[in-house]
This record gives structure tokens, sequence and C-alpha cells, in this order.
């Protein structure tokens, strides 16, 4: 038979004819030059003799930086959010199945936020392929070096994301030229994910001095936020934007094109879609407001709702106030036919009574001048609708 | 005229040389061999039915742990059968690192099967201990290339998953040193050695058409006189651009098939020198950047075969035009070539059964799945 | 010994013991030293043979037990002694506890012949030699006990095939040191001894040559093909690679010791490196010259012997420290050699082992018995018919000519026996190529 590029070889069985012994002494020559050459180290690869053994764990070996042992998540060492949107491209690529994530949700419009609120891992189970760091698309799971994890407590090797997480400076030790080639768009995402978090959510949970400091800032940014003017559109504020601000901002532009004039009363805007929890809110907020309409219409300024000692609290009665005023002063065409409109006109009433109560001397710290600016404020809602 | 009884002995599961849990029931007449049936099926993972529930990516990392030996061949079987499914085109320096990655396996699956072949004989390690040095070697290249020693995960579909780690070159340059080193020294331990040909010569005795008609595959074949390897009949990959030879044995014993996978050595490391001289004129990338990894295959079916250090290893696939495969099938060159056993180790002693089911050189891995 | 004691006792101190007592503290105290000696260089040589090993197979031995892992025999015997004793059911209990005790006995027995220094033998019988090997194949009987006591038939056929080993091993080791008591004409151990002094050449065989302790029979052709034969059976009495069919973990079986745990497996294991040791003693002495080094003699010509009486006791302190150190140094290189050629070579099957030992050694034995016969006629004798013309020549003129005859007649032997076990063997494979098809064919 014939072959390309190379010949057919018949091994040689012997080379010599008498068999004496000659073969044993060759033996014991290779293996004499193997114990004179074992009394010092190997030292590198293009050696066969020299003693081979690394004593583990007096002495380590170096790990490549590609060496995958168990997965780990990453969180940002700056801001301490998390890199994982939960997205669940590694659990769809785990061939074991061994990922199983639970995303975030905004505790207030209960929308899905790009961040997730459990992660759980079974290490006992998983390979190791490696598979979900390459499917990763936000570079937020990355196969980690850390290969002592024997234990006899099984239950002990369901990693939680308490447990999987790892700051970007922990993975740049272990693997610096794999996070080099990926660091700028891991980055870029991570600012975008971080815009569309709300709250605290997406920080790494151990980090409470930075959940904490962040929870200040978000209370800062609240409270210094400038009021939206009653009409027109108002002004992107500085900071993030709940969803339900987003939509009647959204509103409220879409309002202004169609060329509408009184923010309160006009005909429903076609406005942009609010989640059912959105409209669940809002159509509380006109029952409430009608509620608090007719008592407002019925009862004195006695009945002005107790003070409120926090902006969210003060919000709601100015929402009240607003819209008892609007309730009162409206044989008004339109009652809002629609729940988005009605939380608009709510939202801008909250702004006018803010405006108002901005206009006042000092901020009331007490019921009674509370009660004051509420007043104050439904008089003058009512004066501006006349 | 006097009669000896017939003794049954089970030699296994539970064996130290058995290269797995393997069981044969062997029937004896005083020392000699009179009927052995091997039995197997204590491995069996149920790695085909899987198989289907996974996707075809999904089953990457699964076919590493067929022959634990040698992942890297498994991969490239695997991926070859998708890839020509597919369609899916594979650039060249992928090629070149694909082969490269196969032939260090086949050098440490020779060296570690020689190295528990004299262990067998009663050699107390030291060959395998030289072996399993060069093994650890090749080892640390893949664990730097790929990331984990034995589980490689490397190849994708339509290259590999990433390109070699700076530190790999100047080692691969110093093994390549070694490696000739090693090989001629356990040449010269094992070639005249006598206890050795006597343990070796004219035992397990497999003839030409007996091997074929067994549809036995890989070094087993062509020590027993076949000059067939898979490489050079049906090339695949890139291997019609290397210079190789073929070794074939006379005989057809155990001392054929060392002396065969010793020159294999060899002739892997020379590829290996002509991997590397070409590979920094390759064009492309280590992968294919239009694959997709998630391939939705046509409906149809393959089979595709490599040449791996033990055999023929060849995957079946059936699509049905759907994300998983509808039917996975390994063809296992270790449980192919287990089968002459019986006819292999009758006549002779019972202590040569270890020493022939040693040169056969099987995984259980492959045989159970 | 008795001397000392007595010098001690008696003139030291002054006690007028009489001399059953004096040779009762003797006696009893070489036996405790002995008794003590033996397992600690067997604890040694356990520890010895896994450095060496692994440094042969590229490794590090056991390193973590104390300094450089010098406690690790310490850990193996902790080890063997707190394991459970298992007896199997049916197993014959008695003999089954007696089984070990009768393999480990004789090895002790055996320290009782070997000189360590000059004049430091427990008892120097004149027939030392012989009785060194007539209690070392007490064993066997203590192996067959073993095996059978364990009613296990893999285990009867394990202890079958050792004592059959064993058995059959001790012939060419006899008979090749037959070749040396020809030689010598003496059975006793330390005539032995004395015999190799000189320069290469013994001076028993050619007077005159200067005493520097390196006359050792291995310098000669009978005594180096006597070596090697002797070496070879060693290894197999001592049940060492390639001849270690019952240690196999890749035969069937465990061979004997499969019902054994704990203490009595520590017991195997200890007859098996103390016999190694004295076999490699008796390679040092008999071949190498013992104690018999440069300096000894001189030393020991100073010192206080029984044709010496006004020597001085400094030297015998000396002599004796540098014999036991020429004797010790010589017995850990034959062990490393045992253990070289263990890290080496593969197993001989049981079959391909009795071949050798009937068929290849036992020959070439016999022909060096012949040849010893030649030398001792040549270097010795001469007043026989036709052999008087040897009886003018100078002692190194006959010397040479019997060397060089014996050489040759040596190598010839070597080879053409090689030649036809080799051919034997190559048949033999061809044999069994029949047996398979007959029995293919019937099947």
């Amino acid at each position: 038979m014939d072959i390309q590029r190379g010949n057919i070889i018949v091994m040689d069985r012997r080379r010599g004819k008498l068999r004496a012994g000659q073969g044993l002494l060759q033996g014991l020559k290779v293996v004499w030059d193997h114990w004179i050459g074992s009394f010092r180290k190997n030292e590198n690869f293009s050696q066969i003799h020299g003693t081979f053994t690394i004593e583990y764990p007096d002495e380590r070996m170096k790990l490549p930086q590609a060496y995958r042992n168990m997965p780990v998540l990453i969180y940002d060492d700056e801001t301490g959010h998390e890199l994982c949107t939960a997205c669940y491209q590694c659990a769809r690529a785990c061939p074991p199945e061994v990922i199983h994530i639970t995303q975030a949700k905004d505790p207030n419009t209960g929308k899905m936020v790009p961040a997730s609120l459990e992660f759980i891992i079974e290490y006992d189970a998983c390979m190791s392929c490696g598979l979900c760091a390459e499917a990763c698309p936000f570079d937020a799971i990355k196969m980690d070096h850390f290969f002592e994890l024997a234990t006899d407590d099984r239950m002990g090797l369901l990693q939680r994301k308490a447990d999987l997480n790892r700051p970007i400076s922990y993975y740049t030790t272990i693997a610096p030229d794999l996070w080099d080639e990926v660091k700028e768009g891991a980055m870029k995402k991570l600012q975008g994910s971080i815009k569309r978090r709300p709250g605290v959510i997406g920080i790494a949970g151990h980090l409470s001095d930075k959940i904490a400091a962040r929870r200040r800032e978000l209370e800062a940014e609240a409270a210094a936020a400038p009021p939206a003017p009653a009409d027109a559109a108002p002004a992107a504020p500085a900071g993030k934007l709940s969803p339900e601000e987003k939509a009647a901002k959204l509103a409220a532009m879409r309002a202004a094109k169609a060329g509408g004039a009184a923010p309160a009363a006009e005909a429903p805007a076609p406005a942009p879609e609010l989640s059912p929890a959105d409209a669940k809110a809002a159509k509380l907020a006109a029952i409430k407001a009608a509620n608090a309409a007719k008592k407002a219409a019925e009862a004195s300024a006695a009945e002005a709702p107790a003070a409120p000692v926090d902006e969210k609290a003060a919000k709601l009665a100015a929402i009240r106030a607003a819209n008892a005023a609007k309730a009162a002063a409206a044989e008004a065409p339109a009652a809002p036919v629609d729940e988005k409109a009605a939380k608009l006109a709510a939202i801008r009433a909250a702004n006018a009574a803010k405006a108002a109560a901005a206009e006042a001397p000092a901020a009331p710290v007490d019921e009674k001048a509370a009660k004051l600016a509420a007043i104050r404020a439904a008089n003058a809602a009512k004066k501006k609708s006349e | 005229m006097l009669k000896t009884e017939e003794l049954q002995i089970n030699i296994g599961p539970q064996h130290p040389s058995t290269h797995g849990v393997f069981r044969m029931i062997v029937t004896v007449d005083g020392e000699t061999i009179t009927d052995l049936k091997p039995v197997f099926g204590y491995l069996h993972r149920n790695h085909e039915q899987i198989a289907e529930v996974n996707t075809y990516l999904q089953n990457m990392p699964y076919t590493d742990r067929l022959d634990y030996f040698n992942s890297m061949a498994n991969n490239h079987a695997y991926a070859l059968a998708v890839e020509k499914l597919v369609g899916i085109e594979v650039p060249e320096r992928a090629e070149y690192l694909r082969v490269l990655m196969v032939e260090l396996t086949r050098i440490l699956n020779h060296a570690g099967a020689l190295g528990f072949l004299i262990n067998d004989m009663g050699a107390w390690q030291t060959q395998l201990a030289f072996g399993m040095r060069e093994r650890e070697k090749i080892l640390d290249l893949f664990e730097s290339a790929s990331g984990a020693r034995l589980m490689c995960n490397y190849f994708r579909f339509g290259g590999v998953a990433r390109d070699l780690p700076p530190d790999f070159m100047p080692r691969l340059k110093d093994l390549l040193i070694a490696m000739p080193a090693f090989v001629d020294e356990m040449e010269r331990l094992l070639r005249e050695n006598e206890i050795l040909l006597q343990r070796s010569e004219n035992i397990g005795i497999l003839p030409k058409e007996v091997a074929i008609s067994y549809s036995v595959t890989g070094p087993m074949l062509r020590a027993s006189g076949v000059p067939y390897d898979i490489r050079k009949a049906e090339p695949y990959s890139i291997y019609d651009r290397f210079d190789f030879d073929v070794p074939i044995g006379a005989v057809g014993d155990v001392y054929d098939r060392i002396l065969v996978r010793i020159e294999e050595m060899r002739q892997s490391k020379r590829i290996i020198e002509q991997i590397i001289q070409q590979l920094p004129d390759a064009q492309g990338g280590h992968i294919n950047p239009k694959a997709r990894q998630n391939v939705r295959p046509p409906a149809g079916d393959v089979y595709a075969r490599v040449e791996t250090p033990k055999g023929e290893l060849g995957f079946y696939l059936v699509s049905d035009g759907s994300l998983k495969p509808y039917r996975y099938k390994v063809r296992a060159p270790s449980f192919i070539n287990l089968t002459p056993l019986g006819d292999m180790c009758r006549g002779y002693k019972v202590a040569d059964v270890v020493v022939i089911l040693g040169s056969i050189d099987i995984v259980m891995g492959e045989v159970d799945r | 010994m008795y001397d000392v004691i007595n010098h001690l006792i008696n003139t030291v101190f002054g006690l007028g013991w009489p001399s059953w007592a004096i040779s009762l503290i003797a006696y009893l105290l070489v036996a405790t030293i002995l008794f003590l000696v033996a397992p600690f260089q067997m604890l040694f040589l356990t520890y010895f043979e896994r450095r060496a090993i692994a440094q042969m197979q590229d490794r590090i031995g056991p390193n973590r037990v104390g300094p450089q892992g010098l406690f690790q025999p310490v850990a193996d015997g902790v080890k063997m002694f707190t394991k459970e004793d298992i007896v199997p059911d049916a197993a014959d209990k008695w003999v089954h506890l007696i089984g070990p005790c009768v393999v480990v006995a004789p090895t002790m027995f055996m320290f009782a012949v070997l000189p360590w220094g000059p004049g430091m033998v427990p008892l120097d019988m004149n027939i030392g030699l012989l009785f060194f090997f007539a209690i070392s194949s007490v064993s066997a009987v203590g192996l067959m006990a073993s095996g059978w006591a364990s009613n296990n038939k893999f285990a009867l056929l394990g202890a079958m095939r050792a004592v059959a080993q064993m058995v059959s091993y001790e012939i060419p080791a006899v008979l090749s040191l037959l070749a040396i008591v020809l030689v010598t004409g003496s059975l006793s151990i330390v005539d032995l001894i004395h015999q190799q002094a000189g320069l290469f050449i013994s001076s028993a065989d050619v007077p005159g040559i200067p005493d520097l302790g390196l006359g050792w029979f291995v310098f000669t052709p009978v005594g180096f093909l006597a070596f090697i034969a002797f070496f070879i059976a060693a290894l197999a009495e001592g049940e060492r690679t390639p001849f270690d069919i019952p240690e196999a973990d890749s035969e069937i079986v465990a061979g004997y010791m499969t019902e054994y745990s704990g203490m009595k497996f520590g017991l195997f294991y200890l007859a098996q490196y103390v016999l190694n040791f004295l076999l490699c003693a008796i390679t040092a002495i008999i071949f190498f010259g013992g104690w018999q080094g440069p300096g000894v003699g001189w030393l020991y010509a100073q010192a206080i012997t029984p044709t010496n009486p006004d020597g001085n006791g400094l030297f015998n302190v000396l002599a004796g420290m540098l014999g036991v150190f020429y004797f010790l140094a010589k017995t850990y290189f034959f062990f490393f050699v045992m253990v070289w050629v263990r890290g080496a070579y593969a197993r001989l099957r049981i079959d391909q082992l009795m071949d050798f030992g009937w068929k290849f050694l036992i020959p070439l034995t016999l022909v060096n018995v012949i040849s010893a016969a030649i030398w001792v006629g040549l270097t010795k004798w001469g007043a026989a018919e036709g052999l008087a013309f040897v009886e003018g020549w100078a002692p190194l003129m006959r010397w040479g000519v019997a060397f060089v005859i014996t050489l040759l007649l040596n190598i010839a032997a070597y080879i053409f026996l090689a030649r036809v076990y080799s051919q034997a063997q190559d048949e033999r494979a061809r044999l069994d190529n029949e047996v398979l098809e007959r029995l293919t064919n019937v099947a």
C-alpha cells in the first residue's frame, strides 16, 4: 500500500542476536542515570533527569491565567455594583444546569431590573467547563482559580450570591491579561446597567458602607431635585428618574406637543404605556384623590391630614389637596377618563403644591404649619384652576 | 488418562491492573487459559442519552470525559462531526492549533500507556513514573492553553476556544528537546531487556485477518501488520500537509505493540516540529468568527472519525433540525479493540492476561460510555 | 564476647563468678543485641528502599515523618501493630498464628553465625555456612503452613508457588557456594573471611601478597561467576524483583499473604526484609571479604586476640569499628543493587522463573564447580598423577594459569548456556502457539 508524504516502517524486532544479558545492563544504566540525576531538581521542560516533585503544600505551582475551576461573580470595586444583569445566558449555557438565577425587581414599580436578586451555583455538580464564562455578554461571571474546596459539608457547596461575589481587583490578580482584553466593554456595559438600577439594587450585598452611601446619595438627590413647572414639559431632573416619573415626563412632552393648555384638565393625551403596576397605582391615586376631595370639600381646614415629617407623606398630602382642589373646582369637562392622565394630573398638582410650599417662607416643621401649608396649596390650586 | 478440571476465575472488577472497572471471567485448565469472557458496563454513565438532552455546544465538555486520557482527541472528533453537519469552515491557524493539541495528546497517551503496561509486567512503576513526568509537562501546556489539564474543553465549532498564551511556545520548544531523549531512553530500557522480551514476545498474537475481521483499529491494527492510519487513508483537518511515517509490526504480539507505540511517539514529535515551523504563516484566527456556537443544524446525519491514540473514534450524529441532537452515537475504539480479547488470550498463561490487556490500551470511560 | 565479659566481671570487678554464669551472661547479651539489631536493620532497610526507588523514579520518597522521613518505618510499624487482626472463620487458627512465626524465626537464627568484624561473631561454628543455609530452608515450611491455614485455594496456590520458587533457587545458591567451599576447603564463615586477605589475589593462594584486605573471591573467575549466580539466586530466595511473584498485585492473588493482616502481615514483611539483609550480608562476606578491607588486618594484628594476648584493647575497638563499617557498607551496597534491580526490571512469569532457575542457573553453577575443581587442582594440590609438573612452578605462575583456564571455561559456558536457554524460550513461545491452535480447534 502506498501512502502520501511518508513511509511505512516495519518495526525491527531485535538488533542483537545474542541475548546474554546486555539489555539488562542497559536497563540498569538508564535507572542509574536517573538516580544520580535525582539529587537536584528538574528545572525546565527540556530536562528528563532530576527530581520532578513539587512538595505541595509547602511549594505550589503557579497556575496559568487561563486556569478554570469553579465560576465566581465579579463586582466593581469603586461603585460596588455587580456586573451581572441576570440575563440568564450562563444558566442556558451550563451543561449540568447548576446555575439558578432570580432577577431583581424594583420594589416600587415591580419592574425587572438588570441585576440579580439571588444567584445560586451548585459547586458540587459544577464541572468547571467554563461555558458560562464564555457565554456571559457582560463579563460578569468568570472562572476562579481556587481549588482547595474539599469539605465534608455537602450543602455548604451550594454557593449563593454572597459567596460568589469577588471584586474586580481580585480577578485582576489571578487573570490580568484576560481582564485587560474585556475591560473596556465590560465597564461600559456596567455603566449602562447602573443607570437602570433603582435604589441600591445591584450593589454587592456585603458592602454595607457603599449601600449606605448610595442611599444617602439618593436621598440628597430627591431632596435637591428642582420641582418641575406645572405646565410645559418638565425639565429632566439630574439623577435617576423613577419609571413613573419617566412616564409622566413622556406624557407631559406628548401633551405639550399636542398643544395642550392647562395641564390638569385636558383631553387624555396618548400617554406611553404604563405597566399594570403603574396603572394600578394611578387608579389608586385617582380614587384617593376623589376621596380626599370629598373630605376636603366637607371638612374644614382642621381636617387637613396630619403633618408628615418626610417628603413622601408631604407629597401625598399635597396630591390629595390638589386633587381636592381640582375636584372642587371642576365641574370641569374632563374628569380624567383614563388613569394615566389622572396620575399625570396628580403629579402636576403635587409639583404645584411643592412649588407653593417652596414659596412659603419656611418649611413647616410642625403639624399646624403643615396643615396651613396644605390649605394654602389647595387654595392656590383652586385659584389657578378658576 | 489424567483429566484435569477446568476452573473459572474472576479477575476484577476491582483489580489494580484492569485499567478501570473491568471484569474478566477466565476459564483455566491448570495454568493455561481456555476461555475468556470480558464483562464491562461498570462505568456506564449514560453519555449518549445525556447528549440527546443537551445542545450541541453543551455536549462538548461531556466528550472530554469519554476517553478521559485524551480529551483533546475526543473534542476533535465531535467538533469535526458537527462542523460537517452544519458546514462550518475552520480557519488555518485554528487547524494548526488543533493538530498540535492532538499530537501532543498522542505523545502523552503512549507515554502513559506504555508506562502502565510495563507496570503490569511488574517493573514497579519506573517507566510509569518517567512517562507520567512527560505527561505532566504536556498537561501543563494544556493547562496554560485551555484552562484545565485533563478535561480540556478546548475545541469549538469553527476552531478552538482560545489562542495560545505567550509562554506556550518556549515551553513547547523545551519539551521537544526532552522528547527524543525520553523516547530513546525508553527504548534503551525496554527494547533489548531480556525479561521484557520473555514477557512480551509471541504473547497475545493477533493475526492480520483476525484483526481486520474484528474491526480493530489504531496501534493494535498496525502492530498486526496492516498499514492503516486514518490520517493517511482519509486525511482530515490538515494532516495532508505533514510528513510522517506509519510504523507497523511484523507479528502482532505485545512486543510489536510496544515498538509501534514508541515509534508513533517519534512520528508525533516530527509532526509537532513541522507545526512549529508552519504556524507563524497560518492565516486566520483561532476560531471562525462567523460560526455560531448555538448551532441548529439542518436535518440529516453525519459520521466523522479521527485517529485517536487508541484507534478510530467516530461520532455518528443525527439531527432533526433542532438545537439538540436526535441521535448521538460514539464508536469507541477501546470498546471495539476489546472484543478480540478472548481470542488473543486463549492458550496463554494466566499471568499473560494482564499483559495482553495492557497492550490493547483501553480506557473504561470509552468502553462503557 | 565471653572474654570481654570475663575480663570485665572477674578482673575489673573482682567478682569470682563461675564460667557458666559468664557464658550465660555473654550469650544473653549477644542475643539481646542481635534481636535489637535485626528489626532496626529491617526498619532502616524499608526506609532506604523507598527513598532509593523513589529517587530512581525522579521523585522524592517519604520525607515527612521526622527529619528527612527517618521515622517513616516507625509509622509503618505503628500501622502494622494497630491494624485489626482478621482470621478467616474456617481457617486453622493455630497454624494461622504460628505460620508467620515459623517464617520469621529462622531469619533471626541466621544472625548467629554472621561475623560483623574481626573477632566479632556471636557463634564461631566450624560449619557456619551449612548452618546458615540449612536454617533458611525452614522458612519454606512456614510459608506452606501459612498458605494452607488460610483455607483459601488461591492462597494455597500462591503458597505452593512461593515454596517452589524458594526451594528451587536454593540449589543454585548452594552450588555456587559449593564452588567457593571447594576452593577454600572450609565451611566456617570466619575462615572464609580470613582467607580473603591479600591484594586481588588471596594470600591463601599465593603467600607473600601484602595484606590489604582486598583478596576477595570475586576477583577470581570462579568467584565471579559464583557471585553472579548466587546474587540472582538470592534475589529469588528473598522474593525480590524480578522474582517477586508472591508480592505481585497484577497476579490474580496476593499469594500466601492474602489472608493475613495486622502484625502477622508485619511479621511476613519483617521476615522478607531481614532475609534480604542476610543474603546481602552473606554475599558481602563470601565474595567481597566481609569485614576485610584496607587497614583492618593491620589494626587487628595489634589487638588482643587469642594468638596475641598482650595486645592493646584500643586496637580491638578500632579494628572492630573499621571492620563493621566495611561490612555494613558492602551489605548496604548490595541492598542498593537489589533496589536498583527492582527499579529497572519487569517480573518473570512463574514458569519462566522456574525455567530460569533449573535450566540456566543450575547448569551454570555445575560448570562453575568444575572450574573450581580445576582451580584447586592447579593452585593447591599437585601431588596427584599427571599434575606433578605443576609443583615446580612458582605460586604466582600457577595462579595465573588457573586464572586463565577458569576464565575461559566460565565465559564459554555462560555464552553457550545463554544461547541454549534463549532458544529454548523461543521454542517454548511457539509451543504455546501450537497449544493455542489445538485448543481453539477443539473449541
